[in-house]
């Protein structure tokens, strides 16, 4: 298991390599560099632009550059430094992500808090209303994008006052005590967090729902009722953690797109999260910035995988890795 | 069975509702500040005459699309950087009255400059002083200069602090004294002054001498460490989140009554990357105002006015200006494979662009006003220069400009011996070549992709043929700069500021980079590009404004009649402003809502009736 896991983290490295080699040729083909941000400046003369070029170091053939990064990167673990920003990625990255996951982790609430037990209510009471209805429940929060259900939640939050529009903290939350602090966070989170955990929802209790339908067919849970177990202990302590499994696959998988796939809600409700960073970073060409946040992103997303694979191994003992 | 499940569900459904009890309350109010002005005011105050005099106390948010990447006012590249630091964190000698379009005496209480225009004077204010008290001198404006004139920092400005190609020689003979020196006669001498923002040399020489200046007071460093000249300093900075500002206890200004400015308690820039949810939390009163709202908002703004409790105010046409431009730039270096002197856009293309009755016939043939019609809401104007008719000083009302008129655009292309004569609806060169041609224009402007379409039914009239291409921002610079992959491109130019033609000269000089139809000549390659450079350095080096006017309009004249540059409308600005502050006064010269924000109060609450 160790050497498994050990094996994993180096397989990371040469992934990384390759990953930030793909997104430094993807924006030397992009057209333009930084510089174009102040194309619009009329105070801006060419010899200007040509000595900005210069200490950029954009005037040096793409080679050169993406040397530079590798070594700065690799002798001092250096993501080097944004050009619009004059900071070190990493610090910039550092808080993106922490909001990132914030927003990721009460999204994961949302839909697995969600998915489960509407996944087996379903089940149990297959073809009933419920089981219609949260399917008709599902399809609608699948197919409502999350430009519309996010914009249509802040206008409900604009007209009413119930939950602030937007943000992540309000204007006076240094004021507040930690209590306070807390509430005022999740009351920000609130909308954000619904919007993103809600797509992913119906499909996990879909398979919630299918994955005890097929395991409720079983001999055994015949066998159980037979013994005259009550319908609740079939169902939560037999029925239940063997059909659980797959989805603890599937758990890990989202952790990682959840980094990913964030960005539009980011956007919508102003969260300051990482994917607001990387898309600024892309508009303005701002390369070793959209470097950095690649290549973290695509971290956490291995690093899910990873958490998928060995959670699987501790829910299943028949799964054992060498 | 489901005992589980409902227990779930009605916790969360409790959690909720509990979230939604703790936000009630707490609205933005009048509530007044319980500020006392504890430092004696300077020996030379920055008095101010203002229409209300105003109490300390509340807070103004506006909306931001971007954050600030910078609070070091030199290096700042961007609007959402500018926004913060020039005018709020850091002062001028001299600044811009947008109110006036007029230069104002701010760190400096005055100056003078010699009957040759070579030498200037300039007296500090005494008693000025940083954010941490430590007093404002004639050390800290050399310091600044030398930043803004450094090799290596590229700060924006930097050519315009070597007028006649030598930079300015800047001395101190006492602590409260500036001489400026400059080469010959500068037009732009008191503006260029007034960009110099002042940074303190006591926290920044150590950083400048270093090499590092470029990084420091970036967006991570402690806001208690960053020391600014301005009305305002920074209190508190959440990346991506917000950016406050506090009052400086230590500046200058006062009002009539000896109150000091500003009155606010906080500036609060509230980034809002979406239009849609800014527009949102105004709705919600989260936000006081709104930059940058649509042209197709406007009338459910001006409708919901009174129930909002705000006003939506009409800034007149903006200072940026939309104009087509056609490509006659020639390949100056071997490694495009073309031949060196030959067109970029072939001989047959770079005949008819080159030409210029046909230039004219395409500005005669584009019905603006319909444009501002349907593409602008009716909310634009015609304009025909960098200088709109949103700048009082510079705008030239009658200048020669080719309107619609399609019987004349009709006639010019008859003169051209040009003519449809395959009958297929397109007219043909005297070589027998379709004149078909590509326009481009950044896709993210919906005012300029609309536009660019009804330039292509307007020019079918004509009998030619346009492929309307909107293009990502960076590809239309990287075509429009580095390539010159265009024919002919639908574009814009920000307004420098202050608005004078001279911080414009990029544009009108042969060698300038924004000289887009044909840019960075070595020499002037025609006469009228010649003409053109001549009458750009009379401009900035007269010191006689009736002779700037007179230079500034011949150089617009020159190059309408040449329709180098042919104008579309502007737009007409308006923002919606909360009705609880006074001494509101927006602009449309940059820094539009806050320009004087150290002026504005929040009005004592209305007594119910």
């Amino acid at each position: 298991m160790r050497t498994y896991v050990l094996r994993r983290l180096f397989q990371i490295v040469p992934l990384l390599l390759g990953i930030s080699m793909l997104s430094f040729a993807l924006l030397q083909l992009a057209p333009g560099d930084f510089l174009n941000t102040v194309a619009e400046n009329p105070t801006v003369s060419a010899e200007r632009l040509e000595a900005m070029r210069r200490s950029f170091g954009l005037d040096r053939p793409w080679y050169v550059q993406y040397g530079l990064y590798l070594k700065n990167l690799f002798l001092h673990f250096d993501f080097g430094e944004s050009f619009a920003r004059h900071q070190p990625v990493i610090v910039i990255l550092r808080e993106g992500l922490l909001n990132t996951l914030l927003l990721a982790s009460a999204a994961a609430v949302v839909t697995w808090g969600l998915a489960i037990p509407l996944g087996v209510w379903a089940a149990v009471r297959q073809y009933s209303w419920v089981d219609k209805g949260l399917t008709v429940f599902g399809v609608i929060g699948l197919s409502i994008p999350e430009v519309l259900s996010g914009l249509l939640l802040l206008m409900l939050a604009a007209n009413t006052g119930w939950l602030p529009v937007g943000g992540m903290r309000s204007i006076d939350h240094d004021q507040l005590d930690t209590a306070g602090k807390t509430v005022d966070l999740l009351r920000h989170l609130a909308l954000p967090a619904l919007v993103v955990g809600f797509t992913p929802l119906a499909g996990r209790m879909r398979q919630m729902r299918g994955n005890l339908l097929d395991v409720l067919r079983l001999d055994y849970v015949t066998t159980a009722r037979a013994k005259g177990l009550s319908e609740n202990v079939v169902v939560f302590k037999h029925a239940l953690r063997n059909a659980i499994n797959p989805l603890i696959t599937l758990f890990g998988y989202t952790l990682g797109a959840l980094v990913s796939g964030s960005l539009i809600v980011e956007i919508i409700f102003s969260w300051p999260g990482l994917g607001r960073i990387t898309f600024d970073a892309i508009m303005t060409q701002d390369q070793y910035l959209v470097l950095g946040s690649v290549m973290m992103a695509s971290f956490v997303l291995i690093l899910g995988n990873l958490v998928a694979d060995l959670l699987l191994a501790v829910a299943d003992p028949r799964i054992a890795y060498g | 069975m489901s005992r589980g499940v409902w227990c779930l569900g009605v916790s969360a459904a409790l959690l909720g509702a509990a979230l939604v009890a703790a936000g009630c309350g707490g609205k933005p109010g009048y509530a007044t500040s319980k500020y006392v002005d504890t430092h004696p005011l300077p020996q030379d105050t920055l008095t101010v005459d203002l229409p209300e005099i105003g109490t300390h106390g509340g807070r103004f948010v506006l909306a931001q699309t971007n954050p600030p990447r910078t609070f070091n006012s030199a290096m700042a590249n961007e609007s959402s950087s500018y926004d913060v630091t020039d005018g709020r964190l850091y002062a001028t000698l001299v600044e811009f009255d947008n109110a006036t379009e007029t230069m104002r005496p701010q760190l400096a209480k005055r100056w003078e400059i010699s009957p040759d225009g070579l030498v200037s004077t300039w007296h500090l204010r005494r008693g000025a002083a940083f954010t941490d008290g430590h007093p404002i001198t004639s050390a800290d404006v050399l310091f600044s200069f030398e930043i803004y004139m450094d090799d290596t920092l590229h700060v924006s400005m930097y050519d315009f602090f070597k007028p006649h190609g030598k930079k300015f020689k800047v001395s101190a003979p006492d602590s409260y004294t500036v001489v400026i020196e400059s080469a010959g006669p500068y037009a732009m001498l008191v503006p260029v002054v007034g960009s110099v923002y002042i940074h303190p040399r006591h926290m920044l020489e150590r950083a400048y001498r270093s090499g590092s200046f470029a990084s420091a007071y970036n967006v991570g460093t402690p806001p208690e460490s960053i020391v600014t000249s301005g009305p305002w300093k920074l209190k508190e900075y959440v990346a991506n989140e917000k950016t406050v500002l506090t009052r400086n206890p230590y500046w200058c200004g006062v009002d009539a009554r000896g109150q000091r400015l500003p009155y606010l308690d906080e500036l609060v820039f509230m980034i809002v990357p979406d239009q849609n949810t800014a527009a949102l939390k105004f709705e919600a009163g989260e936000v006081d105002a709104l930059e940058d709202v649509k042209p197709e908002n406007y009338q459910t703004y001006a409708s919901g006015q009174e129930k909002g409790n705000f006003t939506l105010h009409e800034l007149g046409p903006a200072l940026n200006t939309n104009f087509l431009v056609f490509n006659l730039n020639r390949v100056r270096d071997g490694r495009s494979g073309k031949r060196i002197g030959s067109p970029h856009v072939g001989p047959v293309k770079y005949a008819w662009f080159n030409n210029r009755d046909f230039r004219k016939a395409i500005s005669k043939a584009i019905d603006r006003e319909a444009i501002i019609k349907s593409v602008y809401y009716g909310q634009g104007v015609k304009n025909w220069s960098t200088t709109t008719p949103g700048n009082k000083t510079w705008h030239t009302p009658d200048l020669v400009h080719y309107d619609y008129d399609l019987e004349g655009a009709k006639r010019l292309i008859a003169g051209l011996g040009w003519k449809d004569s395959n009958g297929d609806g397109v007219v043909e060169d005297t070589h027998g070549n379709p004149v078909r041609f590509n326009l481009k224009t950044n896709s993210s402007n919906r005012l300029r992709v609309e536009s660019a379409n009804f330039i292509k039914d307007d020019l079918a009239k004509l009998g030619i043929q346009v492929d309307a291409t909107p293009l990502e921002f960076n590809s239309l610079i990287t075509n429009l700069r580095t390539d010159f992959q265009f024919e002919c491109v639908l574009l814009g130019l920000q307004s420098g500021t202050p608005p004078d033609p001279g911080m414009s000269q990029n544009v009108y000089r042969s060698s300038g980079i924004t000289h887009y139809w044909n840019v960075r000549q070595p020499r002037p390659e025609t006469a009228v590009e010649a003409r053109l450079d001549a009458l750009v350095e009379a401009n900035v080096t007269a010191l006689n404004p009736a002779e700037r006017q007179r230079t500034w309009v011949e150089m617009q004249n020159l190059v309408n009649e040449e329709s180098f540059l042919i104008w579309l409308p502007t737009l007409v600005y308006k923002v919606p402003i909360r009705n609880r502050f006074g001494n509101i006064h927006p602009s449309v010269i940059p820094h539009r809502i806050i320009w004087n924000i150290d002026k504005v109060f929040v009005k004592p609450k209305p007594a119910r009736a």
